[in-house]
């Protein structure tokens, strides 16, 4: 009866994880945007804690995690923001979109206005967010609740990537939180899309040898504030 | 959380251990499983696995305590990693460098597990203590106890960047350099050993309450934050000067100085028999203000419940007969299915041109299908129930268009149908509530700005030390409370809980806004924590966050009505701002023109209540005296930093 207990893995994703001790993983900020009940939180705790809850609450202010990823070799965490979508709680909500490194466009492909809403979740973000040049932005837009039978779709794969392809290009992932698909994908896609961005940019590194926590990130500016740390060493 | 991609080999293993955190659902929290140390090649590691249900331990016949294992000791076999098709619960582990702190809490049968993120877990030790535990990972990381509390230890980084500083930079020595030595030299004569000690202790503070690496966009979203709650952050009270770093500071600019706590025991729920006694031969109640205070003191039996609450909500009235609220209730069933009647007749085609009652109806059919499914009244797939929270959400909305409805209002409504399990009742009941909350819920945000102020006004008075380092993290908005306040704490509480605290809240005792000192006294639990752990804005939201279902009612509640006597005894020197929260009269010591100012905090007219105790006195000079005691205070909650 008794089982031989050693420690279960999952099935290994790429490598170990050997950056975790002694070296830098590069800080994100993430934010989730898109109208209530898509699945905003159902994404984010698939990806962070590969679970689904059925029957999960509707977030009420704001909430995050934090997930370390490794994509191509390099080590990230992932700090993800989830907010309430009602307009009600707009004006608590937008601070937080300040100084994000990845957006994430969210709709369910079972909800229309949902798909419809895109854009102005975009420029809600991109006003608030306060980023200089929106196409370089690296946003993604992800379609979730495809496990929905087919009947039920009312968003055409095909009219989502014409959308995209009309709005800066995001790349376009359809997902389902409740079944897994496509989640981690979306979210490495992101990094990704950050990463191209990043590395278009062309800058060389600033190395502060005092304090890494404060370099710069180009592409996003504003008048107001400090410093961005889309590259902040942790 | 990491997930492994090789075996790790256990080190340490102890069963009967039940693992809540802020993903663990409710129902994950009954099961038991084994809090281990796992070394893994890049570190090691506390995991959490839950034991499969079929599977019983089979160490009985062993010791049940804590024993050193190789990864060959049997164990309780687990579950497999990840959710399985059943959404079980599944394994959680934090890396050791990831690990901020520990609490060994209620006697050593739980302990908190703080995370550098924020993220906060709690272990339940079911078969024996959490003492074995302590003492195993005292072997594998350095750890400091605290000074303030003595179950509550840091662990110490390996490789801290403080320390490779030069002491020159750490500013040791907050006084005069010359005079501090005389001071050393001159008490280490005296008593040699505690002057010694102390020395060091000061070089241990260094290193625990160092400031948190200066985080810009942090900075950034709690500034704009700041802007859209419209509270300006508070000046420090006290001027700031060198060495304070590390210093968690005193109390030297608040002028109040609250006398001791006093103890405040909780009595038994409102029975039966007493109740009946309350009524008279024609069923009105004789004597609600002693109802009224049963009930804050103990609750109501869960039998009665259901009876009291209609009058605690306003539904009926406390003086009514019995015959006149049969009548009552008929009158009030068909006023609610008049109301029904009016969005239940609506057609598609007059829905399609009026857009504002669209988008509630979706959003309320959104967050029926999220609110309390967990609980069985509202399980499963096309439960009644649901259908019954969605009709009287709508019909709220035909009630109150202007409100309509809001995010968090199922959250208010939910409990109540639960109990009253009468569609109509549950209505008017919930209208009770709404009457009593509604400024939540306004487009402007204004009742909840002018909260998290008053909130924020309390805590300069009942917690200095904690209101200062707020301050000092860009936490003085308070909007880490704005879930609790937004839903009077039904995300916090389980079902059980959350009606005993309302039923208190509602009796509007021991004075109004006492919710505001129940926050006060949760944060006054949590304020070692969050301070000795150092944390800055995105950490102190998520450990108030992870707090859910963590909060001790009856010890919250004792120490909530212990500060309202704290204040109360110092009631004359409070200044106005801090009176009028609690139900005061303002003492109007101040000029009645500042109130004319745009300032934040003078919107603070929570459920029309005018708190006139704001003023703007920032233009003067921060040490100046104004002859009364709420100076020092007032300006620091100054409104007027724009």
């Amino acid at each position: 009866m008794a089982a031989n207990n050693s420690v279960q893995t999952t099935t290994p994703r790429g490598s170990s994880l050997p950056n975790r001790n002694s070296q830098r993983s590069t800080l994100l900020k993430v934010v989730i945007l898109g109208d209530g009940g898509v699945g905003k939180s159902c994404l984010m705790n698939r990806f962070v804690s590969n679970h689904f809850d059925e029957h999960s609450f509707h977030t009420i202010g704001v909430e995050f995690l934090n997930k370390d990823i490794e994509i191509n070799g390099e080590a990230y965490t992932l700090q993800i923001w989830d907010t309430a979508g009602q307009e009600r709680f707009k004006t608590l909500r937008t601070p937080f979109y300040r100084g994000s490194d990845i957006c994430l466009l969210t709709y369910a492909v079972d909800d229309r206005a949902s798909f419809r809403n895109l854009a102005l979740w975009r420029s809600e973000f991109l006003y608030y967010a306060d980023v200089e040049e929106g196409s370089t932005f690296p946003f993604i837009v992800v379609g979730n609740k495809v496990d929905v039978p087919e009947s039920e779709k009312q968003v055409p794969t095909e009219e989502a990537r014409a959308w995209c392809a009309e709005n800066g290009d995001p790349p376009l992932v359809e997902t389902s939180a409740k079944d897994a698909t496509n989640v981690e994908a979306a979210f490495g896609a992101a990094v990704a899309a950050w990463a191209r961005l990043e590395a278009k940019l062309d800058r060389p590194l600033i190395e502060d040898t005092v304090d890494l926590s404060k370099q710069q990130s180009p592409h996003r500016s504003s008048c107001c504030m400090p410093g961005t740390e889309s590259n902040k060493v942790i | 959380m990491f997930e492994p991609t090789e075996q790790g080999k256990d080190v340490f293993t102890h069963g009967g251990v039940v693992l809540r955190g802020a993903n663990t659902r409710e129902d994950d929290a009954q099961s038991t499983g084994t809090l281990n140390i796992v070394e893994y090649s890049y570190g090691k590691c506390i995991e959490w696995k839950p034991v499969e249900v079929s599977v019983v331990s089979e160490n009985q016949d062993q010791d049940p305590e804590w024993s050193l294992v190789d990864s060959h000791t049997r164990r309780t076999r687990t579950s497999s990693e990840g959710p399985d098709s059943l959404g079980r619960a599944r394994t959680v582990r934090i890396m050791l460098t990831d690990l901020k702190s520990f609490r060994v809490h209620h006697g050593g049968q739980q302990l908190i597990l703080m995370q550098k993120d924020g993220t906060t877990y709690v272990a339940f030790f079911q078969l024996s203590n959490a003492e074995n535990f302590v003492n195993s990972m005292k072997a594998f990381m350095k750890l400091k106890r605290s000074r303030v509390d003595k179950n509550f230890y840091h662990v110490m980084d390996e490789f801290n960047p403080v320390l490779e500083n030069s002491f020159s930079h750490l500013d040791l020595f907050q006084e005069n350099t010359s005079d501090y030595v005389w001071k050393f030299v001159r008490n280490l004569h005296n008593r040699p050993y505690e002057t010694t000690l102390e020395a060091f202790s000061k070089l241990a503070d260094i290193w625990l309450y160092k400031e948190p690496v200066k985080r810009p966009v942090e900075e950034a979203v709690a500034d704009l934050l700041n802007r859209s709650l419209t509270i300006d952050v508070p000046h420090p009270p006290v001027s700031v000067s060198s060495g304070e770093e590390y210093e968690v500071i005193g109390d030297a600019g608040s002028s109040v100085v609250l006398p001791p706590r006093p103890p405040c025991p909780r009595g038994a729920p409102l029975s039966q028999e007493q109740w009946d006694r309350f009524k008279d031969p024609e069923g009105r109640v004789t004597n609600p203000k002693a109802v009224r205070e049963i009930i804050f003191r103990g609750g109501i039996c869960a039998s009665l419940r259901f009876e009291v609450w209609k009058f605690l909500l306003n539904y009926y009235p406390w003086n009514s007969t019995t015959a006149e609220r049969i009548e009552l209730r008929k009158k009030k069933t068909d006023e609610y299915f008049m109301m029904k009647l009016q969005w239940r007749s609506m057609t598609p085609a007059q829905e399609n041109r009026f857009s504002d009652y669209r988008d509630r109806k979706s959003l309320i059919e959104k967050d029926v299908n999220r609110t309390d499914r967990t609980r069985v009244y509202y399980a499963g797939d096309n439960n009644p129930h649901l259908a019954q929270l969605y009709d009287i959400l709508m019909t709220y909305v035909m009630y109150n268009f202007d409100l309509g409805y809001v995010q968090g209002m199922s959250d208010l409504l939910s409990p109540i149908l639960c109990l009253m399990d009468s569609e109509v009742d549950a209505f008017w009941c919930f209208v009770g509530f709404m009457n009593k909350v509604s400024t939540n819920f306004e487009m402007d945000q204004a009742g909840m700005k002018a909260q998290l102020c008053q909130l924020n006004a309390l805590l300069s008075v009942t917690e200095p030390q904690l209101f200062n380092y707020l301050y000092k993290n860009d936490s003085g908005n308070m909007f880490f409370c704005f879930r609790w306040l937004l839903v009077l704490f039904k995300r916090e509480f389980n079902s059980i809980d959350i009606m005993k605290l309302w039923e208190i809240l509602w009796t509007d005792l021991p004075c109004k806004n006492f919710h505001l000192l129940v926050c006060a006294a949760i944060l006054d639990t949590e304020k070692t924590m969050l301070m000795e752990n150092r944390y800055g804005f995105t950490e102190i939201l998520k450990h108030i966050n992870d707090l859910s279902l963590h909060i001790e009612l009856p010890w919250t509640l004792s120490k909530a009505e212990g500060i309202y006597h704290q204040l109360m005894a110092v009631e004359s020197q409070l200044p106005d701002s801090v009176r009028v929260i609690i139900g005061l009269e303002p003492l109007n010591k101040t000029p009645a023109s500042d109130l004319e100012d745009e300032s934040a905090c003078a919107g603070a007219h929570a459920n029309g209540e005018n708190s006139n105790g704001i003023r703007r006195d920032s233009d003067k000079s921060e040490n100046v005296k104004f002859g009364n005691n709420e100076v020092s205070y007032e300006r620091g909650l100054s409104v007027s930093y724009i």
